[in-house]
């Protein structure tokens, strides 16, 4: 018996196998499988009745255990692997030397649909992906009736293999899109994919880029209007968001459930939207070159307005603005890391450093603490937590311009952030294309 | 894939910043009355030769400039081409010197003038490396975020004008300005932003006559830049001033507006285009210089371009300089306005009469 003897070797370390005599009916078996990921009492309650009800189809019993599931080779080492890993049963018929993979029940080790957890919807469809590929195939396949939907399924890795699917419409997709996801998942097929980067890797993209060549989504609603503008939406095993291809600008202003509302709704929340981009980016460059270059562009009153709110701060103010913005960006890096109980302290402790304390310790100005908590509400005013990460960095650019040469610094440093996000491309098509032609 | 807004708002953009600074003290220096008139010359001289090389190009499917001049021979396309590039470098070298002088009077007194001109160069050597469809896009996004200012200052800035100052409309012998120093110097608004055309037919696609169309928003916006210190000031007053333009948006007193000077702000906006000029007219450069060398990487043509291009600004030493350098480009600038379109022009029809003879 090669083929369990095999198995007995390659699983030697994994205590987590099972090899166990029993009778389907009145036939001698072996099952085979992995305790965590298979419930055998009800696999076992399963095949007994179906096996019931096909008794009289086979002839004998091999031929019986073959109408419960697939036989596999007896020299399929590889495909037996693989059909244990993925959760199935093997039924092993010592008379006849037939191994069979019959689907088994699983254990609920994926959590139920749920709502999102990182996008909040109001008024809208409220399911969220969650970490089965499975369950959110099918959330897509809900929202999106179309015979059109296209799904393509990939298991790639060599030391552990993960299931991707690649979604589009077949009417929509642009086609050189289409032709070099395909072409990189078929020559990469031996890459692990464990993160993200892994698999903009695999997917041949820029590893440096400032700005995610994906546009992440746990619901299924934005994932079908990308769908339908014609993008590729990826979907990982264990991973609970889809990833768009390519990301672009607009998915920064525009939320699928915006069109829930009023087109003056509508428009008014992307313009709120935008201006918050423009506000963080702006903000904290703008408050270094009024107040250490172009003082003068102001209104004398307001101009004695920020010289008074700084009085007595001893830096100048670039270094003023950065100190803050560190602490700033440790609150938020914080509060993702904390658990939801001890979240509130972080809120209470950075409400007190950066409220009145800092101010009247006189380190900071306490216009600063205003124009920074401003930028900082509006970063959370773009859609999508990656991009505004993204903006998060921009930002430091323009401000260090803005240190150096005034106004001047902020407009040409918004040049450059303008001319950097025009350049950058996913698989040639660029991020930067504001309208693009429905096709078909 | 058609590129006609793209291409129409870069034209529109590129123009724009250019307009305001120098132009409208040139026409005042050439003319005391009916200024209109020069700047209609001006604008139709542009019109018709942009007419023709569009046409030109129109006959050559996906070729560039040089594609088309080397169907003449090389020592023709070399001919043609290298005052071009002359052109090219010294109109960058011009503008980047010009554009740092007028920051530090409006703006930056205390920074030293190399230190705006890096800055003035940095950023288009970064544009131009980014290939021309990137260019295009980064045009876009400029338009969406500072035109919409660009054109409220245009707006208020008939805050304190008098109409009167628009009479007399003309008076006899209004058409002898035509070979006066001054009109040559105005015409350099006209020059450097269309030819670019010929150098992006390979990658960008673009609709030839809404293109012409669409050049005739440029003309009321060419009048404004001229007229609004005219009307603010007077003929006397406004031709005695450096920045005309400048100086009548400065007069503007809007007391709702948090900020003082709004000059400021539509002064930089200008320079954001003018970056993104200098940018665009560095890549066609780029695109003439890899010719000859196709081995170089153009990343690397370019940035020694920006190098060669601030060394040379760093050696232009005075504002009078400026202004002698200008003159001497005016040379080439007619060389380029005038002989490569009608050029062009000649390449196509010679195409066209060639296929008609051979079949």
């Amino acid at each position: 018996m090669p083929l369990l003897h095999e198995l007995k070797l390659r699983f030697a370390s994994d205590d987590d196998i099972f090899f166990q005599p029993d009778h389907i009916l009145h036939i001698p078996v072996v099952f085979i499988g992995l305790t965590s990921l298979l419930d055998l009492i009800q696999t076992k309650e399963r095949l007994t009745k179906d096996a019931f009800a096909k008794q009289g189809l086979a002839a004998d019993d091999a031929g019986l255990l073959r109408q419960l599931g697939e036989s596999i080779d007896t020299g399929d080492l590889r495909s037996a692997v693989t059909s244990l890993l993925s959760g199935k049963m093997i039924v092993f018929h010592k008379p006849s030397e037939t191994f069979i993979a019959v689907e088994a029940a699983s254990k609920p080790l994926t959590r139920s649909v749920e709502e999102p957890s990182d996008e909040s919807v109001i008024h809208g469809p409220r399911s969220a992906f969650n970490e089965d590929i499975d369950t959110n195939l099918g959330m897509v396949k809900r929202q999106l009736n179309s015979d059109k939907l296209a799904v393509k399924s990939y298991a790639v890795g060599a030391n552990s293999r993960t299931r991707i699917n690649l979604l589009y419409l077949e009417n929509q997709v642009e086609p050189a899109l289409l032709t070099a996801i395909i072409g990189r998942f078929e020559s990469n097929k031996e890459l692990d994919v464990c993160n993200l980067q892994q698999l903009s890797r695999m997917l041949g993209l820029p590893s440096w880029a400032a700005i995610s060549p994906y546009i992440r989504t746990e619901l299924p609603q934005d994932t079908v209007h990308y769908l339908m503008r014609g993008k590729a939406v990826l979907l990982l095993d264990r991973f609970p968001c889809a990833l768009v291809l390519p990301n672009d600008l607009w998915s920064m202003l525009a939320v699928q459930n915006d069109l829930n509302y009023p087109r003056l709704f509508t428009l008014s929340f992307r313009l709120l939207r935008l201006a918050g981009v423009l506000c963080h980016i702006l903000a904290p460059g703008l408050y270094v070159a009024v107040v250490s270059v172009n003082p003068e562009i102001l209104r004398i009153e307001m101009a004695l307005t920020v010289a008074q709110s700084r009085l007595g701060v001893p830096y100048p103010a670039l270094v003023e603005t950065l100190i803050l913005l560190f602490v700033l960006e440790m609150v938020m890096e914080a509060s993702v890391r904390l658990p939801k109980s001890i979240g509130p302290t972080i809120t209470m402790v950075g409400g007190i450093i950066l409220g009145q304390a800092v101010v009247s310790a006189k380190l900071v100005s306490n216009l600063l603490i205003i124009i920074l908590a401003a930028a900082t509400i509006a970063n959370f005013t773009i859609s999508g937590f990656v991009n505004s990460i993204s903006i998060r960095l921009f930002k430091y650019v323009i401000l260090l311009l803005a240190a150096f040469y005034g106004i001047l610094g902020l407009l040409s440093g918004m040049v450059l952030v303008c001319a950097y996000v025009s350049s950058v491309t996913t698989f040639g098509i660029p991020y930067a294309q504001l309208a693009r032609k429905s096709r078909g | 894939m058609d590129k006609t807004l793209q291409v129409i708002v870069m034209c529109i953009v590129t123009h724009l910043g250019l307009m305001f600074f120098l132009f409208p003290s040139d026409v005042m220096e050439t003319v005391d009355v009916g200024h209109w008139l020069p700047i209609l010359v001006g604008y139709l001289l542009h019109f018709a030769f942009v007419a023709l090389y569009t046409k030109g190009l129109a006959y050559y499917d996906r070729h560039d400039l040089i594609d088309i001049f080397l169907t003449g021979g090389r020592t023709i396309a070399v001919l043609l081409l290298l005052p071009l590039a002359v052109y090219f470098i010294m109109v960058n070298i011009i503008t980047v010197r010009a554009y740092s002088e007028i920051i530090t009077i409006v703006f930056l007194s205390n920074t030293p003038l190399w230190a705006i001109m890096a800055l003035l160069l940095t950023i288009p050597t970064y544009i131009a490396m980014t290939g021309i469809e990137s260019i295009f896009r980064t045009g876009m996004l400029l338009a969406i975020l500072f035109l919409p200012i660009v054109l409220f200052v245009i707006c208020v800035s008939f805050h304190n004008t008098d109409w009167h100052y628009l009479f007399p409309l003309l008076e006899r012998d209004s058409f002898n300005f035509i070979t006066e120093r001054p009109f040559l110097k105005s015409l350099f608004i006209f020059t450097g932003s269309f030819l670019f055309l010929g150098f992006v037919r390979p990658t960008v696609t673009y609709n030839r006559r809404r293109i012409l169309i669409a050049s005739w928003i440029l003309l009321p916006l060419v009048l404004l830049s001229v007229y609004i210190p005219l009307l603010t000031f007077g003929q006397d007053t406004a031709s005695m001033l450096q920045f005309p333009f400048i100086l009548a948006v400065d007069t503007i007193d809007i007391t709702w507006l948090m900020f003082d000077r709004i000059t400021g702000f539509f002064l930089l906006g200008m320079v954001t285009f003018v970056m993104l000029f200098v940018g665009l007219v560095m890549w066609a450069t780029n695109r003439l210089i890899h010719r000859c060398m196709p081995r170089v990487r153009p990343e690397w043509i370019t940035l020694m371009l920006g190098m060669v291009i601030f060394a040379a600004s760093l050696f232009v030493r005075d504002w009078g300089s400026v202004h002698r350098l200008f003159w001497w480009n005016s040379i080439f600038r007619i060389y380029a306005f005038s002989v490569i379109p009608l050029a062009t022009y000649l390449f196509g029809v010679m195409k066209a009469r060639k296929l008609q003879v051979s079949p």
